[in-house]
């Protein structure tokens, strides 16, 4: 009698929870019935402007963005008084941590900010509106370029619109780069170089580079050499050769042997910007993207310069990754509103001008424009080399599949392992390719 | 008889009552959806899907962190729970005394404990440990060699222990407050009686502790193994270097909020569950032995 | 005599002050670091002295976020903290004087279960909860942080059972045979003998709430409900700078209600003894 009522209890349980975790639907766009009451949410049924409504917007950054972003919701809100916006916002882990269990309820904000390490897990789950049907309706993309707009698509839908654009740069300290002898980096400079330079930097007593992230250059590199790191169906690991795994980290781990580049533990005490080895002097260059070289040459205090990564190959290797999206949320019960205040986000010129790029290089061409003579001489560097960029660059790949994050932290304990030198690159190569196909293959 | 014994259990469940209302409503349904869960695919998005015990068989099996986690959380425990009891009770014998402004001395050590969970202490630990920093400069100065405590994995589970150990000031509290419960007279009767202070503690102090030493020693193994936001802050959330930190609930975290896999989370989480559950178990039948209650009302 | 007694007290003083000193050296650090301006805090973080020292951490700190002072946050932890403490430590004493003094069928298994709940790590049921909460329409309000706390909570239920059980079952009976109703027992007699236990268990649900962050992060999702430690986490971001000394000040300034009634509740403990004299 006490097994049946378990048992019934644990039916109903589990069939609750089915029914309330697949509040997206089938995925094929279409406007989902909402499944639970999203708190905070709607008043009115969604129609035409006069109906008061409330949205939910969320992000994630720090003091200052969310300043700017909330009076950019204040003037969207005084230019339409029937809108009423509530922020949530937080720090990037905890902003994750909440919007899952959040997802698991069906109470997604309406508008949310995206990354493209979480787009696919999000989209591929019905939880992010198809965004397709409001362009060139609520959200006007004619001054936004296709490749732009490509960072967000899985498939032939749109789940994220890209609120702006980076590129992997390196950024140096040229009083530091004066003591190894070089006024400035070598164009057309290539990974031969980069070792070069890492023993000149070891002799003067300097770290060349900070380290360079597995996921985000090894990529690069790849892609220099015509390969992608996962294959177009995610499924898999996209390249074949090993031997390029190979050529990348052994590279990569002699500058940390000799010296150029920090060990994972030096690393790892960082506790920010205002620690980083650049910052202190003791590292020549910080490899990393575009939005982050005004805050590295606030936090110096002292001028930078950029720098494109090395050749061979540069614009097949190069490419413009979106910063970050807003998506629409499927149990959202007003996504027209919702476009709408993307819409303003990505073109209103008055609300840029409080952006000021921070969330990337603005994607709508008049914007950038009209945005550039306005900021100061670190912002245009990067909206120049935004420009630069974009003639010289290829597609991006497409967002990074399901289980990207085991990916990136198996890259993390092999790097790591590689450089305490307890595994060779070879051996790592082999270990790295089983251990992420078996990871990938979930997405069959 | 027995309308009296009914009055005493229905008497008995008045009391209880709010827990096991609490427990029904709140408890019950997320734990036994969490133990479902446990047998399922889940990544929070789409609905479960069953998959047997194939999670337990993926743990024990194929992952070679899991049981990283588990060797690193034991030894962590092993270091961990006595460090503290020890130093909870002979500080808190220490300040057991009428001494003017002894309540400031409680007060002061008992401050790492009050912002223990904090962010801020964790990244405040965390520079101590640099490798310029105090402690290796302290360690320098008595003529010891500086320790990578982030490069060696070995090194940086001490500096989680270490911080373990430093916040011992809530057993110290529970400490001193069963300390105070021991009558005085107590003492002085076997003073007179010519027992010397060993004696005393050995006799006197131990034995009437006991279930508060009891206590403690449950509540501080339950608390380190499920010890999760320093070493989360600590190592950034990766258990590094080479998962020298992976403490077993800073796994779970990944596997349920980084990577998704809530049905492993929640497997995970139930076999730690059971595994402390056992050794509480343990703790308490041996506890008969060794610990004395004045009262009749419950051993 | 008075002689050895002064030199007996310097010893005692000095060894134990200077363990205080060695054992708050990081939380000095702490202090002194909120001093100092953001970008040299880690880069000065040998020396405790502040150079140059300024209070700007604390005045601008205290702005907070989002044009939400930490007035406010403090407020809002406050309310929840205290609603919570008192639901829990009062609840839990209840429910602790059941399962230590009354004998009833399945009594051990309620334990057993009770003791259980401890153990399960929070992020587990965690999803399951919020789902739940949801349901009942209780998110983005505090009733989800302080509404279970009023149903006891395992850890003080097993603290103060272990406390009644060091006072001895004679004295129910004495005080049964006094005319005390069994109802009556609980207020009259065993509380006040527990208070060392009481204000243990308050004194820990004080300044555990008050640094709960998952709790409210899950449930409070508008900066204005925000709790201290909520609002502490966002001077810290991966991505820009950190606001290190907005972040270590308002920590400090967090603390001082929780040092205060740390400072209170430890006195009543020591008080507390003198109605356990009782037993002579």
């Amino acid at each position: 009698m006490r097994k049946a009522l378990l048992m019934t209890m644990v039916l109903v349980l589990a069939l609750g929870l089915a029914a309330c975790a697949s509040g997206g639907g089938s995925g094929s766009g279409q406007t989902p019935s909402p499944s639970s009451a999203s708190p905070g949410g709607s008043q009115a049924p969604s129609g035409s402007s006069p109906e008061p409504v409330t949205l939910r917007i969320a992000w994630w950054g720090s003091q200052p963005r969310h300043d700017y972003t909330l009076q950019v919701i204040e003037m969207y809100q005084q230019a339409n008084p029937h809108v009423r916006i509530e922020p949530e916002y937080a720090s990037w882990d905890d902003y994750w941590k909440r919007l899952a269990p959040q997802a698991a309820a069906g109470n997604l904000p309406d508008i949310l900010q995206m990354d493209l390490s979480y787009i696919t897990q999000y989209a591929g789950n019905g939880q992010l509106e198809d965004l397709t049907p409001y362009l060139n309706r609520e959200i006007d993309v004619s001054d936004v370029s296709e490749s732009a707009l490509s960072g967000g698509r899985l498939g032939d839908k749109l789940y994220g619109f890209n609120l702006g654009v980076n590129a992997l740069q390196v950024h140096y300290d040229p009083a530091l780069l004066q003591k190894i002898g070089l006024d400035k980096l070598p164009d057309n400079w290539t990974w031969d170089t980069y070792k070069e330079l890492g023993q000149k930097a070891k002799d003067a007593g300097l770290y060349f580079e900070t380290g360079l992230r597995p996921e985000v250059f090894f990529a690069y590199y790849l892609r220099q050499h015509g390969q992608r790191l996962y294959s177009p169906d995610g499924t898999s690991l996209g390249y074949d050769n090993d031997q390029l795994f190979v050529d990348y980290f052994t590279m990569t781990r002699d500058m940390v042997l000799m010296g150029a580049s920090p060990t994972p533990d030096v690393i790892a005490q960082i506790k920010g910007i205002e620690d980083d080895l650049l910052v202190k002097q003791q590292a020549i260059s910080v490899w990393q993207w575009s939005n982050q070289y005004v805050g590295l040459q606030t936090a110096a205090g002292r001028p930078l310069e950029m720098h494109p990564l090395p050749g061979p190959n540069v614009k097949q290797g190069m490419f413009l990754k979106p910063s970050m999206f807003f998506s629409i949320a499927a149990n959202s019960r007003h996504k027209e509103e919702a476009a709408k205040f993307i819409n303003f986000f990505i073109n209103d010129i008055e609300a840029n001008k409080l952006i000021k790029g921070d969330r990337g290089v603005p994607v709508a061409g008049k914007v950038k424009d009209a945005l550039k003579p306005l900021l100061p001489p670190e912002l245009q560097k990067v909206f120049e080399y935004i420009q630069w960029a974009e003639q010289n660059s290829s597609p991006a790949d497409p967002p990074d599949p399901i289980g990207a994050a085991e990916v990136m932290a198996l890259f993390k304990t092999y790097d790591d392992m590689m450089k305490f030198e307890q595994i060779t690159p070879e051996e790592a190569a082999k270990r790295f390719r089983e251990e992420a196909n078996a990871i990938l293959a979930k997405n069959k | 008889m027995k309308a009296r014994q009914l009055r005493n259990h229905l008497a008995g469940y008045a009391f209880i009552s709010p827990f096991v209302i609490g427990f029904l409503a709140f408890t019950l349904i997320p734990i036994c959806a969490s133990l479902v869960l446990s047998f399922t695919d889940y990544d929070l998005f789409s609905p479960p899907r069953w998959v047997g015990l194939d999670n337990f068989r993926k743990l024990f099996f194929q992952d070679n962190k899991y049981w990283k986690s588990v060797r690193v959380t034991l030894t962590y425990v092993l270091f961990a729970v006595p460090l503290r009891l020890v130093f909870a009770l002979l500080v808190a014998m220490v300040l057991n005394v009428q001494v003017r402004g002894v309540g400031v001395y409680r007060t002061l050590i008992y401050l790492p404990s009050i912002i223990g969970g904090s962010v801020a202490v964790a990244i405040m630990w965390r520079n101590l440990f640099g490798d310029q920093g105090i402690i290796n400069l302290g360690l320098i100065f008595l003529g010891f060699d500086p320790v990578r405590w982030f490069g060696n994995p070995t090194a940086a589970l001490w500096m989680l222990i270490l911080l373990a150990v430093w916040q011992f000031g809530s057993s110290m509290l529970i400490f001193l407050a069963g300390l105070k419960n021991i009558p005085v007279t107590y003492y002085e009767a076997a003073s007179v009686d010519g027992a010397g202070p060993l004696r005393r503690f050995f006799r006197i102090t131990l034995p009437l502790l006991s279930p508060v030493i009891l206590f403690n020693l449950i509540m501080q193994t339950i608390s380190a193994f499920i010890t999760f936001i320093p070493a989360y802050i600590i190592t950034k959330g990766e258990g590094g270097p080479l998962d020298g930190t992976l403490l077993y609930s800073l796994y779970l975290f990944r596997q349920g909020f980084v990577y998704y896999h809530m049905g492993e989370a929640s497997a995970m989480a139930w076999i730690l569950l059971v595994v402390v559950a056992l050794l509480t178990a343990l703790l308490f039948a041996t506890s008969r032995f060794w610990v004395y209650y004045e009262s009749k009302g419950g051993a | 005599m008075p002689g050895k007694t002064l030199r007996k007290s310097l010893i005692y003083h000095s060894c134990v002050a200077v363990f205080t000193v060695l054992m708050l050296y990081p939380v000095i650090w702490l202090l002194m670091s909120s001093f100092k301006p953001s970008n040299l805090i880690f880069v000065t973080a040998d020396s405790l002295v502040p150079e140059p020292w300024i209070w700007d951490n604390y005045t601008i700190g205290w702005q907070g976020i989002g044009g939400y002072t930490f007035g406010t946050f403090i407020q809002n932890t406050f309310v929840i903290v205290a609603l919570a403490t008192v639901g829990a430590v009062l609840s839990s004493a209840f429910i602790a004087f059941g399962f230590a003094r009354m004998q009833f069928f399945g009594r051990n298994f309620w334990f057993a279960i009770m003791m259980g709940t401890l153990m399960l790590p929070y992020e587990v049921v965690m999803v399951p909860q919020y789902i739940l909460f949801s349901k009942l329409g209780w998110v983005n309000t505090i009733l989800p942080i302080v509404v279970p706390a009023w149903f006891g909570q395992a850890f003080f239920i097993f603290l103060i059972m272990q406390f009644i059980r060091t006072i001895p079952a004679e004295l129910d009976e004495a005080a049964i045979i006094d005319g005390c109703g069994r109802f009556r027992l609980f207020p009259r007699i065993i509380l006040p003998l527990t208070a060392p236990a009481l204000a243990t268990a308050t004194i820990f649900s004080f300044y555990w709430r008050w640094e709960d962050l998952l709790g409210p992060l899950l449930y409070l999702n508008r900066p204005k409900q925000y709790t201290v430690s909520l609002a502490l986490k966002m001077f810290l971001d991966n991505e820009t700078i950190s606001n290190w000394g907005a972040m270590f000040a308002m920590s400090v300034a967090s603390l001082v209600p929780v040092l205060v009634l740390f400072f209170l509740a430890q006195k009543y403990i020591v008080e507390g003894i003198s109605t356990s004299g009782l037993k002579a």
